[in-house]
């Protein structure tokens, strides 16, 4: 393989772990969604963890690598695909850790609730259906199909 | 390089085949979870009815991935007759993979109807196998081998 394929490889290993973890975080939340018992849906969101090495691991091969890779095909920096994926994958990491700051206060009272009786609470589903966080959920998983979007389709070059 | 001389036309069907592929494979990896924390907590119902509908989800991604590789396919004017090497491998892991993917269903529903210990392990093995047969994909497609 050459040098190109190399970075190329790697950049998009670093985007299905990127993706792929932010698919199993969303889907948890989901499933999470259709319990009411606390003790599930603290076992379900406690389960999100795993997604978050992939996260973290995708979001910096994708960054680096795809800047590297800007720099080895002697694409600008200054073209309008590059820097608006450099925003949205700022966004989209931005967004996601404040849904999923939310979505661990939801795991914490869970857990709380599951040793008190384990009986549905209000409170809980009400955090679970937080309309502002979950947006900020979907919207870091838009921001991040939006940046595939741009690689595939490069408007401006 | 490749992706500077793309013509336009092939766009929209690469997005499709590469945005189902990351989602399949997101899907894939939260039915393994579920499946090995079903392993852990064998008597939780939740986990077993959670990782068949989450299994379920892969079926789209699935679809949409497809799709858009035939659509590339036809796209590149490839006869069938002399393939590059990753072609052949992308196919085969997406074909082969349905039938993966549909035996995983059936373990996945076995398994969210009767609490069996054997099922988040069977689920486990075969999710592995198949999120190890899209990863030999992916690399192979993107490196472009042979």
């Amino acid at each position: 393989m050459s040098g190109y394929h190399w970075l190329l490889t790697l950049h998009v290993t670093g985007a299905f772990l990127l993706l792929g973890g932010s698919t199993i975080a969303g889907l948890l939340s989901v499933l999470a969604l259709r319990s009411d018992r606390p003790s599930e849906i603290a076992l379900l969101l406690r389960l999100v963890r795993f997604a978050l090495p992939l996260v973290a691991v995708g979001s910096v091969l994708t960054l680096v690598l795809g800047l590297w890779l800007v720099h080895h095909v002697g694409y600008s920096y200054g073209t309008f695909w590059v820097w608006a994926a450099v925003v949205l994958w700022v966004a989209g990491n931005g967004l996601g850790k404040v849904g999923g700051e939310k979505q661990k206060s939801a795991r914490l009272l869970a857990e709380r609730l599951a040793g008190e009786g384990d009986a549905p609470s209000p409170e809980l589903q009400s955090l679970l259906r937080d309309r502002k966080a979950n947006a900020m959920s979907w919207a870091a998983g838009v921001a991040f199909y939006g940046v595939l979007a741009l690689m595939i389709w490069k408007p401006g070059q | 390089m490749i992706a500077a001389v793309r013509p336009t036309s092939w766009d929209l069907p690469l997005f499709l085949h590469v945005a189902g592929a990351m989602t399949l494979v997101g899907v894939v990896a939260t039915t393994l979870v579920l499946a090995f924390a079903g392993v852990r907590h064998p008597g939780e119902r939740v986990l077993a009815r959670s990782a068949f509908l989450s299994l379920l989800a892969a079926l789209p991604a699935w679809v949409v991935m497809r799709i858009g590789a035939e659509w590339t396919y036809s796209n590149e004017h490839f006869t069938g007759h002399h393939d590059p090497t990753w072609l052949g491998i992308g196919f085969a892991a997406a074909d082969a993979g349905l039938i993966i993917l549909l035996i995983g269903v059936g373990i996945a529903y076995a398994w969210s109807r009767q609490l069996r210990p054997w099922a988040p392990k069977a689920l486990g093995g075969i999710g592995t196998l198949y999120l190890a047969l899209l990863t030999f994909a992916w690399l192979a497609m993107t490196g472009k081998w042979g």
